[in-house]
């Protein structure tokens, strides 16, 4: 296992996530809603805000796991980056999920199965598009596991 | 039999060969996870992490999903035109009681014991309880909670407690019921006086967030910023004022381990079984004295009479009063409440968190009363002198800004 293509990988994800949590907390502080094709960034001081705090964590986070990368400490700071991104993430699609299944006030007791589906087509927000991403620690954790 | 101390130091090493394993300390992912957690700088961004995930699975399980989703179909659509309609003796006492407003077109503006007392109770509170107790149970047993006490012991040295205080402040941000039990855990009399008196005034149970998730979502921000502000700023003041030790602890931090659902299922059922008999007989009850009340005339009496001091100096209107009487039965009753009296963004806020500092629920009174009378007397006479000067303080701070 090449301890240099993780600092690549991580550092490149780091910078990115940085990027959007920084991103986050303009649009939050410009007060309205940021749309670019399929990415949409919440101007809400709740997602947008606190949000936007999180994910400049996790930046930082994977950015000062870049040293001495596959020691059990730096490892640790990148896998805590992915755990933040991952609670974001699964909070944001947790909503979604609550959104989809009823029917709202005026309309029936269940969704219909386009009302259903179309609660997660795009636009998503940017934790959503760092998810697959982080996702690949636990690759980097399952082969520091077997050596 | 008795042995020397060379035999029983002889045994001692005897058996430690036996059962102890010597070798060289590893660091294990858990363990560096676990430090992550403990040291300010790392530790801050994870515990806002976590609250973040906390509040928004609670506020779109509780809100979206049940209560708005599902909840207030039922109620308002299905419910309430039934029981107006079955419901003999229209007009009459009995039916103002058990029905409230025939006129009102959902269950918030009826205010009978089985219209608002049951929604209040089973449509809103109950899965708002449900689902922070679940993540509860499920941090605690993940092993999150003892580290967040590590993490933020030296904030609550300020205050003349320690780390461990996060325990029953989370528990009272679900009921306050079980928090005051669980200041059991703090060492010295100064230190239970103390969180009891934080908790009883400052800390909104999980029934009054549902209340407020539904009734002001857009304010509740604020709301909660003046009640840690003020948490913090009385509880610097009692640390100052109470006579005392505040000692330090020593905390046995257990390794991050998977939650077990045999427990979680358990604690669950336990805390949910407490919620359901001590909160639901006094939302129902709440609503038949309060509801006595306006057909005496008393409150509008009460209203009349203290208009006054409610509009001159916390700067609400007078109807509160009704709202305020029934926060001392339970205070997510009296949120429900004030949504249905007229008042700007500002005085719904200043409403809020006087309902929130007044007086706590009956169910938690009991409790502090259990705990001692001395420690009720001190902890009445720190909440009248906090509703007057934190109201008052508010409403100077409304007026300041020009936001009345």
């Amino acid at each position: 296992m090449n301890d240099r293509i993780g600092r690549i990988y991580f550092g490149v994800l780091g910078i990115v996530t940085l990027i959007f949590g920084i991103t986050d907390l303009i649009v939050t502080m410009g007060g309205n809603d940021f749309s670019w094709g399929i990415l949409e960034i919440s101007s809400d001081m709740f997602r947008g805000g606190w949000g936007g705090l999180i994910v400049i964590s996790a930046g930082f986070f994977y950015l000062s796991s870049l040293k001495n990368f596959l020691e059990i400490h730096q490892l640790s700071k990148a896998l805590m980056a992915s755990i933040l991104i991952w609670i974001l993430a699964g909070t944001d699609i947790f909503v979604r999920i609550t959104e989809s299944i009823l029917g709202g006030e005026e309309g029936p007791w269940f969704n219909s199965l386009e009302g259903f589906l179309g609660t997660y087509t795009p636009p998503y927000p940017p934790v959503i598009f760092l998810l697959p991403f982080s996702l690949v620690i636990l690759f980097f954790l399952s082969k520091k596991g077997k050596a | 039999m008795t042995l020397t101390a060379d035999e029983r130091w002889d045994l001692i090493e005897k058996i430690s060969n036996k059962v102890v394993t010597f070798g060289k300390f590893k660091h294990t992912l858990k363990d560096a996870l676990g430090e992550l957690t403990v040291k300010p700088l790392t530790g801050i961004p994870i515990a806002i992490t976590v609250l973040y995930g906390f509040w928004s699975v609670f506020s779109s399980f509780a809100g979206t999903l049940c209560t708005d989703g599902f909840f207030v179909k039922l109620f308002d659509g299905h419910f309430l035109p039934w029981i107006q309609s079955v419901f003999p003796g229209v007009g009459g006492w009995f039916y103002y009681i058990f029905v409230g407003d025939p006129a009102a077109d959902n269950c918030f503006e009826a205010f009978g014991v089985l219209t608002s007392g049951l929604f209040v109770a089973i449509g809103v509170v109950l899965p708002a309880i449900f689902i922070f107790y679940l993540m509860m149970a499920l941090l605690e047993d993940v092993g999150y909670m003892p580290r967040l006490a590590v993490l933020v012991d030296t904030i609550f040295h300020r205050i003349g407690l320690h780390g461990y205080a996060i325990v029953p402040s989370i528990l009272a941000l679900g009921c306050n019921v079980p928090a005051v039990t669980a200041t059991r855990i703090l060492e010295t009399k100064k230190q239970r006086f103390i969180m009891m008196t934080l908790l009883a005034i400052f800390i909104p149970c999980g029934a009054q967030l549902g209340i407020m998730q539904e009734v002001i979502p857009e304010s509740i921000g604020i709301v909660l910023l003046y009640l840690i502000f003020g948490y913090f700023i009385f509880g610097f003041i009692l640390n100052k004022l109470v006579p005392g030790k505040s000692p330090e602890i020593l905390i046995d931090v257990p390794p991050y381990q998977k939650p077990m659902w045999n427990n979680i299922a358990r604690k669950l059922r336990m805390r949910l079984g407490g919620f359901l008999k001590t909160a639901v007989p006094f939302v129902l009850l709440g609503c038949v004295i309060v509801n006595i009340l306006y057909l005496a005339g008393t409150i509008d009496w009460l209203a009349k009479t203290l208009t006054p001091l409610l509009t001159g100096w916390f700067g609400v209107p007078g109807e509160t009063v009704g709202p305020l009487i029934a926060a001392f039965l339970r205070k997510d009753l009296a949120v429900a409440q004030l949504s249905t009296i007229e008042m700007s963004k500002y005085q719904m806020i200043t409403s809020v968190v006087l309902v929130s500092i007044y007086f706590p629920c009956i169910a938690t009174f009991v409790m502090l009363l259990k705990e001692g009378w001395k420690n009720l007397i001190g902890s009445f006479a720190v909440l009248v002198t906090v509703i007057f000067l934190y109201g008052g303080l508010i409403n100077l701070i409304w007026s300041l800004l020009g936001v009345q």
